[in-house]
Order: C-alpha cells, then sequence, then structure tokens
C-alpha cells in the first residue's frame, strides 16, 4: 500500500470520508491482509488513546493561581479605561496625519507656483529694467546677463570720468542683482 | 482573594451568566473548578511547566475579557480549552520559528522512521490499569515531535476533525492526515515496546 492508500484507510477508520467513498474502501480493505492490519493497528492506537488523556495538576496552589489572574485581569482593566482617551487621541491623529500632510503638500504647491511666478515676473521685469539717474553728478552704466542671471550697475563720477574720457577707471559703487 | 468560595451546588452555565454581569467571584469559582483541566492541556502540549502555567493563566485572563461573546454553544469549560489551545499552537509557532529544523525532525516530519515501523497487531494495554496507561501515554507524548503531538491531541482528546485541525494548525488537510497517521504509528509502536520492556 502506498502512502496515500494509508491516509485514505486512516480517513475511513475515523469517519472523515463521504458515504460512497467510505464503502468503496470497506470494500478494499476486505480484499486486503495488509489494510485490515494496518486498519487493526489504527484501531487499536484510538482505543487505548479514548477518554486516557494524561491528567496534569496544577503545580502551585489555587488561591496564588488566582491571585496572578485577578492581578492581571485588573492590570487589563485599568490600561482598558485608560484606553478611550488614548484610543480618541490616537484615531483623532490617525486622522490628522493625512491630513497634515495633504495639506502641506498643497502649501508647497501653492508656495512654489507663487515662487515661480514671481521669478517670471521678475524675469520680464527684468528685461524691462532701467536703471534712473537723476544725479548730475554721477553716472551710471548697467551691465546685465541673462544666463547668469546677474544684473551690475557702474556708478562713476561724471567730472572725473568723462574729464579722462573712462567711465570704468574707478568705480564708486557697484552693485549686483542676482 | 484567600479564601476559594466554593459553590459546588451552582452550574457552569449559571456563574457564566453572572461572570458577564461582571462577577468576578463567580468567575473565580469558574477558575477553581477547570484550572487542572486547562492547564493539563497546556500541559500536554507545551510539555513544559512554567510555560503551561503562564498560558493557561492567560486564557483565564483572554476567557474574562472574551465572556461576553461566549454564547454557549459549547459548554463553558470547552470554550476555554479551546482558547487555551490557540494560546498554545501561537507559542510553539513562535517557538518553531526560532529554533532550526533538525535534519531528523525533517525525517519524523516526512515520515521516514514511522514508514518503516513493523505493525502493531495486538493491543500493547491490554489489562493495565487506567493510571498505568495514561502514564505510558503521558511517556510516549512525550516523544512525539510537536506537529505529531499536537495533532494527536487536538484528534483524539478533542475531537476535531481534520479541517478544523488543519485551520487551527494553519496547514493543509493533507499534513494533518500525515502528522496524524505517523503520530499514530509511533505511539503504537512506543506502546508496543513499553510493553516488551514490562515482559523482559
Amino acid at each position: 500500500m502506498n502512502l496515500e492508500q494509508q491516509l485514505k484507510l486512516q480517513a475511513w477508520v475515523d469517519g472523515e470520508l463521504p458515504e460512497a467513498e467510505a464503502r468503496q474502501m470497506a470494500a478494499f480493505v476486505q480484499g486486503q491482509s495488509e489494510a485490515q492490519t494496518l486498519v487493526g493497528e489504527l484501531r487499536i492506537t484510538k482505543g487505548f488513546l479514548a477518554g486516557n488523556e494524561p491528567e496534569a495538576k496544577l503545580p502551585e496552589s489555587g488561591d496564588f493561581y488566582w491571585s496572578k489572574i485577578q492581578r492581571a485581569i485588573e492590570q487589563e482593566e485599568k490600561v482598558a479605561a485608560r484606553a478611550p482617551g488614548a484610543s480618541w487621541t490616537f484615531a483623532w491623529r490617525r486622522l490628522m496625519a493625512p491630513i497634515s500632510g495633504v495639506a502641506l503638500i498643497a502649501f508647497l504647491s501653492v508656495l512654489s507656483f507663487n515662487v515661480f511666478r514671481q521669478q517670471s515676473v521678475d524675469d520680464g521685469a527684468n528685461l524691462l529694467v532701467e536703471v534712473e539717474n537723476l544725479s548730475e553728478d554721477i553716472g551710471s552704466i548697467s551691465y546685465r546677463s541673462q544666463s547668469e542671471n546677474m544684473f551690475v550697475v557702474y556708478l562713476y563720477k561724471k567730472d572725473v570720468q568723462e574729464a579722462e574720457n573712462d567711465p570704468i577707471a574707478e568705480p564708486v559703487d557697484d552693485t549686483f542683482l542676482q | 482573594m484567600a479564601t476559594q468560595p466554593e459553590k459546588p451546588d451552582v452550574p457552569d452555565e449559571k456563574l457564566v451568566r453572572r461572570a458577564q454581569r461582571g462577577d468576578m467571584v463567580a468567575f473565580e469559582v469558574l477558575v477553581g473548578r477547570h484550572r487542572d483541566k486547562i492547564y493539563a492541556r497546556a500541559f500536554s502540549m507545551m510539555r513544559n511547566e512554567d510555560e503551561a502555567v503562564d498560558l493557561s493563566q492567560e486564557a483565564w485572563v483572554k476567557g474574562w475579557q472574551r465572556l461576553k461573546q461566549f454564547q454557549g454553544e459549547s459548554s463553558f469549560v470547552t470554550w476555554m480549552t479551546r482558547i487555551v489551545i490557540n494560546l498554545c499552537l501561537d507559542q510553539l509557532r513562535k517557538q518553531k520559528r526560532q529554533r532550526a529544523e533538525s535534519i531528523e525532525h525533517l525525517e519524523e516530519e516526512l515520515g521516514g522512521v514511522e514508514r518503516q515501523m513493523p505493525t502493531v497487531t495486538v493491543n500493547p494495554t491490554a489489562g493495565l490499569e487506567r493510571t498505568e496507561l495514561r502514564a505510558r501515554i503521558d511517556r510516549a507524548l512525550n516523544l512525539l515531535s510537536y506537529e505529531h503531538r499536537t495533532v494527536l491531541i487536538l484528534h483524539e482528546f478533542e475531537d476535531l476533525e481534520y479541517k478544523e485541525i488543519a485551520k487551527r494548525m494553519q496547514c493543509s488537510i493533507g499534513t494533518v492526515m500525515s502528522r496524524l497517521f505517523y503520530a499514530r504509528r509511533k505511539m503504537a509502536n512506543l506502546m508496543a515496546s513499553y510493553k516488551r520492556e514490562e515482559l523482559s
């Protein structure tokens, strides 16, 4: 007999086979001495185990055993009594965590949109920028690099520079706009 | 509570109803009545006194917490036994994950040894007194792997069907069938060897 047949035989002994299969198995066992021997062993084993579970006595006093159970129950109940507040806070945090996340993303999106929009406005303004110099004594020369995002203004004293005919020889001030 | 409130005439059902309403004294009586049985089930599965005490206590705590869910479809002690079995199975699974599987253990799982054993044809327990029979069964159970022992206990002592055992042990019905088969074969041969010891 192979293992599959042996397991089926056991299922038959245990009354786990459907009726039709159980009938087939009964017929099979009748003509098979090996199967009959195995069925005999399975029935002997089932027989001596039935109702003979080993007994075990608690190795400590009943009072001590109960006192530990009672203490554990009381401790659990204290935790449970605190739990409603804690669980409310926990539930609130659980609710707020995704909302906070969404709010943060929305805030960053709006912020970055405004920054870029401001930058593009600034870029446009840079293109149009003009240095208006109202001073009669000081002249100015401006330089702008779009690729470097840089705007430089040189200021010079008109009388000195114009006299020397060299406007960038002694700049009095320069400003970098980046 | 120092003194055990004995209420021998009060049936379990009544005590359970009182405990369900929060009567701790009623629950204490139930614990006193069934503590040995619940402990014995934990011990038969764990084979360790300390673990059995801890798990049986945990079962009683869980029993108290879930008492409102107990509808009385089975007896209270059966319900409590199922709780302790589940706790033991969880604990055994944790232990199994922690220990490396030996080749011998794998052999046993596959039935390499059990399949070679001679078939027992004469009842090796015939004529034994019940106490001696139980002692021998206990001795033999101790030598089974926890998988074989557990499936045998759940089938023979808890009367669970293959399907229910598979669900509780989180394995297939086929695995339950083979484990039960090998467990029985080994059990029969161990009992036969004890008989031979006695005669020699």
